[in-house]
């Protein structure tokens, strides 16, 4: 028998046993057989499987509920017996499922969350014991279960937490999640992975309901009437917040966290302005921190009326080489292009902006090269004033460029009095699609600006790609035969390489 | 005789229609006044016909709008569709033929799809293909003849009747004669004359149609008498005829241009060569012209020149040697002696080298022999090529041109061996595995020649279906060098790079012969492996890319300023320096290996790749020590803390061979001999990239990151060569800085308008009109514009006509409605006072006026309330009303209606009556009220 047919057949005989024991109470031992084949740990995912079906299949036909009549003893009957057997078996399985989370592989983990979460909603729809109230039900202390294994301070998760969001589609899930999320938040210092599974997690949870009303523990969900509670969200929200901010971050989770913190979490927050300080700080952390929290900032600038009168020359600071080979390079053209588009800055900050970008242009990658042609092109067309850039009133020749490079203060730069030669000497690049970027600087500017967005994910390949698809029907050769190896006219190769 | 009488009015009546629509009434003209009057001025408006036009437009709109306007809210019509039922020009008569005429061609018509029955063309009442039997021709001759006298009067009655002296001589001689009499004197004469030429016409005809049966007789006899004759002139045809005409027919050779002496030849390739430099600047600046796209055609013959060309490079190199010019081409030609083969190539115009060419004369292929007589041409012509490559070269080369020639004259002998053992000529590989398994157990030089044979054996003029063998060729070609450079060890990789140089010049020809094939496997080949590697970006691919790469460099012109095939490589070029990781031997070897490449291409066009240049700041940076503190930066993919290249062992002495080995670009140890090596490379490469970049504008600025790492470098260990490469570069860099001129960026100037002329600008003027000056655009747009307004003017007038014409026709129909009811009224009123008369006379007969009075005032009540019905007027009403106040007034109300009708007049009386009446009695108060309440 080869190993391919095992699990296969495994999980078919599992499968039958559950069938039956299912349809004869009796077969008992079969459970017990499954569940003593789980506890190997052969086979996890083929037995997580069967013990879902069987549990929601239990659920589903009420055979764990036990009617609970106050003041009343409860008689032990056989049936009564039975049930409780089975209900210990459950919370004995349950906290089995939890621990293969921890499973080495990945793909038995998001199989033993899916079965968690299913076995949540059956239990959800069907309860163990009758529940007074109409309003939907959702069993808090396994979703919080399931939580507290997916904030592991042992492994990274973001897969789980991937395989998790499909969940928080269902509002009731969503809600008990916020709901049950400032029990979970560690009030001291945690270690890092776990802050950096909570910064997840947190980043998929949204802070309002869903556009389609759904609910994962309530069965059909016609008479249920679940009321979802935004203003109680944001207080869980605060609360979540105060904890975190006081967390010590590392470089990786203090990216993360100001991900969260402009994507989901800033508008709700009731005193933005408290992160001002934290914001500042970040600034000076350097590379993509900065540039979140500068984000950050301009926010703040824009929303909560913040005065921070120095954030052009930080913006200015962020440009440097290394930039173009970060991820954050669309961001942060896109932070500049939003800074730079008042028209009331003066000439002499924008032009240093300009310049510098220039001379970034010299060392940048192609693709970024063409970006930074089009934010020129645009910067001089918002303020006309950089025209003395392209077109110098008087003309003449110096030796020596005016600007200064080394300077930290875009003011003091002395950019306005300088030329865009990088751009000219972009027109000799050896690519024809940057060369022809760059030669905007001859033509007098067209009345529209360039639309940025549109390039700012370009790669190399696109360009690539573009130069494929020219498909010139121009067929030229060269007409000097190479000698053997060498060129007769611009051989280099040869002059430097060793071929034997 | 009334008939006639009145046929005549009826004539009289038809012309003077006629007259009537030529002539206008007088009246109706209508002119207008002109105020000033210019002499020979033509204008429109002067008179016009408004009575006609409004009279046409008014017929016009009866056909049209007045019937629609009666069938309007109408949904059915009638139509009759009877054939010339509405065509008033037709009698009856015509009619009833025109219906039959159409229901006979509906009977005959025939279906289209029966081809067999065409309808039979006639011309005259013959069939055509009777006529074109020519059974009957008649010669024309006969009319011809006479036709100028034939049916007109002759010249003696012309002159009489039309210009004969007028009257004198009429009462002379023919007095008597009248007019009517010569008129009739002239039919008698031109019909006799006519019944003559018939007469004579028939005559001729029989007698032709004799003579035509009689020579038909005759044939026989005239034809066997000149067969007789002809055949024995035949037999006589002698051995002197025969060679005569066949020296006739004989192909002669075409006349041809004379041979070119060696000068035209040099020169004629040193244009042509002019010709394509020219283009590929043009290219190069983005200019593209539309290049002569047919290609001279590479022949046989060609390659085989190729190969002389080859060995000949290396001769001259041996001459530049020894200092002897290398322009002489006739002196390079006698001295290569040494090499039998090329002497048998150039026998035909070198009678010298005739001793040799014995030796060489079992090398050449049968097909190469028989097309021998093209050679010289090719090979002056290459030889031209040959020189100014040369010349050229000379220049940058002459370093390692002496280092070269010992080896490749090592080299030539091998293959000279190499020719001897393999055979001549090869089958066409059918699949790439055949190739791969001919090619890959020789030695390269063996392939280079197997290669060689193999094209020539299946030349495109040798055989159709070998140009396509030959596009195959390339592609197996390409696959095999794809295979080759999977090498793993050393030796595996120089092979592979010594087969492909030797691949190199057959993969250009093969490229000559067919650039598209080329340029579309190129295209693939380097889109196929730039989609491998976009799943690994990280890190270099394999060692086929460098050498496709370079191949592309070989075959294609990289000077181009976008090329289908070069600006794809170098973005692929670009992409993997900007984003591999450095950290192996590998790695750096490979990427300085595509830094030598891009400088490669770049080095004609002196164009710009800020990659090349960033990756060589980095490995200068890996060059430098690095101190636990002080961070020197520098940008990915280099690591800010890499140490592979710093040289720690002094190796000052050391003279080592300074060229990188591609057996770097396997994985291994970085050693201090690849340390300095790479740095060496790299220092050349930075030299000559600032050389390429010294007229830009920022070239500083590019180097500006050059020169901060270069002084960190520390010098003290490598040799003295490196060194000095090291302080040229210095040097280089700074006075790159201090030499440059920034020239301060201005926009091209707006070209000033020009100044209008002083001269008069004299327009050539065809009519009064004034016209504005403007553009052709605009005076068109201001044409349609004029169109329009008028064209919408006319359409409101219409319209406006429309409405006029059909609000008349509306009024008319009232007019007459109203007067038809006023009619019917009439007629009662006139029946009812009849009545009244008769009951009047009744009652005077009883004289019983009394009741009467009060039967009528009843009467008049009603009358008043069918008077209201009517509406008739409102002098009657006010009429009615006062009535009404004295009927109020009056008790005595009669409720007999019985009565209807009532003469007005006698309503009118009886009512006069009773107002005067009522206003003696009545108070005025009252009768006042009365009439406020009308009001």
């Amino acid at each position: 028998m080869s190993q391919h047919d095992k699990p296969v057949k495994i999980s078919k005989i599992l499968r039958n046993k559950a069938e039956e024991f299912l349809s004869n109470p009796n077969l008992s031992n079969n459970l017990l057989d499954i569940i003593k084949h789980f506890e190997t740990g052969a086979d996890t995912s083929a037995c997580l499987l069967t013990l879902e079906f069987i549990f929601t299949n239990l659920l589903k036909n009420g055979e764990m509920h036990i009617e609970v009549i106050p003041l009343k003893p409860i008689e032990p009957t056989i049936e009564y017996q039975y049930r409780q057997w089975l209900r210990n078996l459950y919370e004995e399985t349950w906290s089995k499922v939890l621990t293969t989370f921890e499973n080495s592989s990945i793909k038995i983990q998001m199989q033993a969350l899916s079965s968690s979460m299913n076995i949540l909603a059956y239990e959800g729809r069907y309860p163990l014991e009758h529940k007074g109230s109409l309003e939907c039900y959702v069993p808090l202390n396994r979703l919080k279960l399931i939580l507290m294994r997916i904030l592991s301070n042992k492994h990274h998760n973001p897969h789980l937490v991937a395989k998790f969001e499909e969940y928080l589609i269902y509002d009731d899930i969503l809600f008990y999640v916020w709901k049950v999320l400032p029990s979970l938040t560690a009030k001291s210092n945690p270690n890092d992975i776990y802050i950096m599974n909570y910064l997840l997690l947190l980043e998929k949870l949204q802070v309002k309901r869903n556009e389609e009303s759904r609910m994962l523990c309530s069965s059909g969900g016609m008479n249920m009437h679940f009321n979802f509670d935004e203003t109680a969200l944001k207080r869980y929200l605060n609360k979540i917040w105060n904890c975190i901010i006081l967390w010590e971050h590392t470089v990786a989770t203090h990216k993360q966290l100001l991900i969260v913190l402009l994507e989901k979490v800033l508008p709700y927050l009731d005193k933005p302005l408290l992160l001002t300080d934290f914001l500042m700080d970040s600034l000076d952390v350097g590379g993509p921190v900065s540039l979140l929290a500068l984000q950050g900032i301009f926010t703040m600038i824009q929303v909560y009326n913040l005065d921070y009168p120095n954030i052009f020359a930080k913006l200015y600071s962020m440009f440097e080489p290394e930039i173009f080979h970060t991820k954050f390079k669309p961001r942060l053209f896109y932070l500049a292009d939003l800074f730079l588009s008042s028209t009331h800055l003066p000439e002499n900050l924008v032009a240093a902006f300009a310049k510098r970008l220039a001379r970034l242009a010299l060392v940048a990658p192609s693709e970024d090269i063409i970006i930074i042609c089009m934010f020129i092109g645009n910067l001089i067309l918002r303020h006309p004033g950089l025209k003395c850039l392209l077109n110098h009133s008087v003309g003449g020749t110096t030796t020596n460029d005016p600007y200064i490079m080394e300077e930290r203060d875009p003011l003091k730069s002395n950019a306005i009095n300088s030329s865009l030669w990088e751009i000219q000497t972009l027109q000799n690049h050896a690519l024809p699609s940057v060369a022809t970027a760059a030669t905007f600087i001859n033509n007098p500017l067209p009345s529209i600006e360039w639309d940025i967005s549109k390039v700012l994910e370009n790669t190399g390949d696109n360009i690539f790609d573009k130069e494929l698809k020219k498909n010139s029907k121009l067929v030229a050769l060269a007409f000097d035969k190479p000698n053997r190896f060498s060129l007769s006219k611009g051989e280099k190769l040869f002059n430097y390489w060793n071929f034997c | 005789m009334a008939r006639p009488k009145n046929k005549r009015n009826q004539i009289s009546n038809q012309s003077q229609k006629q007259q009537a629509k030529k002539k206008l009434n007088p009246f109706e003209v209508h002119i207008n006044k002109e105020k000033l009057k210019v002499l020979g001025k033509k204008s429109k408006s002067d008179r016009g016909l408004p009575g006609v036009s409004r009279e046409k437009a008014l017929r016009k709109r009866k056909s049209t709008l007045q019937q629609e306007f009666k069938l309007q809210h109408k949904s059915n019509t009638f139509s009759d569709k009877r054939i010339g039922e509405r065509n008033t020009n037709m009698t009856d008569e015509d009619r009833f033929i025109a219906r039959y005429a159409k229901l006979k061609a509906k009977r005959h018509k025939k279906s289209i799809f029966n081809l067999a029955d065409e309808e039979v063309l006639t011309h005259k009442g013959q069939t055509l293909s009777e006529i074109e039997k020519f059974e009957n021709v008649m010669s024309d001759d006969g009319d011809s003849l006479d036709g100028d006298t034939s049916g007109r009067l002759d010249a003696d009655f012309v002159a009489e009747a039309h210009f004969g002296g007028g009257i004198l001589k009429k009462t002379g001689i023919e007095g008597a004669k009248s007019h009517k009499d010569l008129i009739e004197q002239l039919i008698t004469e031109s019909k006799k004359r006519k019944a003559e030429k018939q007469k004579l016409k028939e005559e001729t005809l029989e007698l032709t149609e004799k003579l035509d049966s009689e020579w038909k007789d005759l044939l026989p006899l005239v034809n066997k008498s000149k067969s007789k004759n002809v055949v024995p002139e035949n037999e006589k045809a002698d051995d002197y005829d025969k060679v005569m005409r066949q020296l006739k027919f004989e192909a002669r050779g075409t006349p041809s241009d004379r041979l070119k002496t060696e000068d035209e030849i040099a020169r004629e390739a040193k244009e042509k060569l002019e010709t394509l430099e020219k283009e590929r600047l043009e290219r190069m600046h983005g200019v593209i012209s539309k290049i002569n796209e047919s290609r001279k055609h590479v022949s046989a013959d060609g390659l085989d020149v190729n190969f002389v060309y080859d060995s000949e490079t290396e001769v001259t190199l041996s001459y530049n040697q020894e200092g002897i010019s290398n322009v002489e081409l006739e002196a390079e030609i006698n001295g290569k002696t040494i090499v039998p083969r090329e002497s048998g190539d150039s026998k035909s115009d070198n009678s010298e080298n005739n001793e040799s060419s014995s030796e060489s004369g079992n090398d050449e292929n049968p097909e190469e022999c028989e097309e021998e007589s093209d050679n010289e041409d090719k090979l002056s012509d290459l030889k031209g090529e040959d020189s100014i490559s040369e010349s050229e070269s000379e220049l940058e080369y002459v370093g390692y041109e002496d280092k070269i020639r010992e080896d490749l004259l090592k080299r030539k002998a091998i293959m000279e061996n190499a020719r001897e053992e393999l055979p001549y000529s090869y089958n066409f590989p059918s699949n790439y595995e055949e190739l791969h398994s001919l090619l890959l157990p020789q030695p390269s030089e063996h392939q280079f020649i197997i290669l060689e044979r193999l094209i020539k054996c299946h030349h495109p003029s040798l055989g159709e279906k070998n140009k396509e063998n030959l596009d195959l060729l390339f592609a197996y070609l390409l696959q095999y060098i794809n295979d080759i450079s999977q090498a793993k060890d050393i030796q595996d990789i120089n092979k592979c790079f010594r087969v492909f140089t030797n691949i190199t010049p057959h993969l250009y020809d093969l490229a000559q012969m067919s650039p598209f094939n080329a340029h579309t496997l190129m295209i693939g080949v380097i889109e196929e492996k730039q989609k491998d590697y976009r799943k690994n970006k990280q890190t270099y691919p394999g060692n086929d890319i460098v050498l496709f790469l370079k191949l592309v460099s070989c075959i294609f012109p990289t000077s181009d300023f976008r090329h289908v095939v070069v600006t794809p490589a170098i973005t692929f070029m670009d992409q993997m320096l900007n984003k591999c990781r450095v950290r192996t031997r590998r790695d750096i070897a490979y990427g300085l290996f595509l830094t030598t490449l891009a400088l490669e291409y770049t080095s004609l066009t002196k164009r710009f790749l800020p990659s090349a240049i960033n990756f060589l700041v980095g490995i200068l940076h890996m060059a430098i020590p690095k101190t636990g503190v002080k961070l020197i930066k520098i940008s990915p993919p280099f690591k800010i803390s890499c140490n592979k290249l710093v040289l720690c062992n002094n190796h000052e002495e050391s003279t080592m061979e300074l060229a990188m080995s591609v057996g770097y670009l396997l994985e291994g140890e970085i050693n201090d001999e690849f340390r300095i090596r790479a740095i060496h490379l790299c220092l050349s490469l930075l030299e000559e990239f600032a050389v390429n970049f010294m007229d830009l504008q920022s070239s500083y600025e590019i180097f500006i990151a050059v020169l901060k790492y270069l002084e960190l470098v520390p010098m003290g260990n490598y040799p003295k060569k490196v060194k000095q490469k090291w302080t040229l570069l210095m040097e280089e860099i700074i006075t790159m800085k201090n030499n440059r001129r920034m020239e301060y960026l201005m926009l091209a100037p707006k070209k000033p308008k020009a100044l209008r002329l002083y001269e008069p600008n004299i327009e050539k003027v065809y009519d009064t009109k004034r016209r504005k000056i403007q553009s052709r655009e605009k005076t068109e747009r201001d044409k349609l514009l004029h169109k329009l307004k008028r064209e919408r003017k006319g359409a409101l007038r219409e319209i406006r006509r429309d409405r006029e014409f059909l609000s008349g026709i509306k009024i008319n129909q009232k007019i007459q409605s109203d007067m038809e009811r006023q009619a019917k009224v009439n007629k009662l009123l006139s029946e009812a006072s009849l009545q009244q008369s008769e009951l009047n006379a009744m009652d005077r007969k009883k004289n019983r006026k009394k009741t009467i009075t009060s039967q009528i005032r009843g009467n008049v009540r009603f009358c008043i309330v069918e008077y209201l019905a009517l509406a008739l007027s409102d002098v009657l009403l006010l009429f009615v009303v006062d009535l009404q106040a004295t009927l109020d007034r009056d008790e005595r109300q009669s409720s007999q209606h019985g009565l209807v009708k009532v003469r007005l007049d006698r309503i009118e009386e009886e009512l006069a009556e009773h107002v005067r009446d009522g206003r003696h009695q009545q108070c005025p108060a009252e009768h006042s009220g009365g009439g406020e309440r009308i009001c």
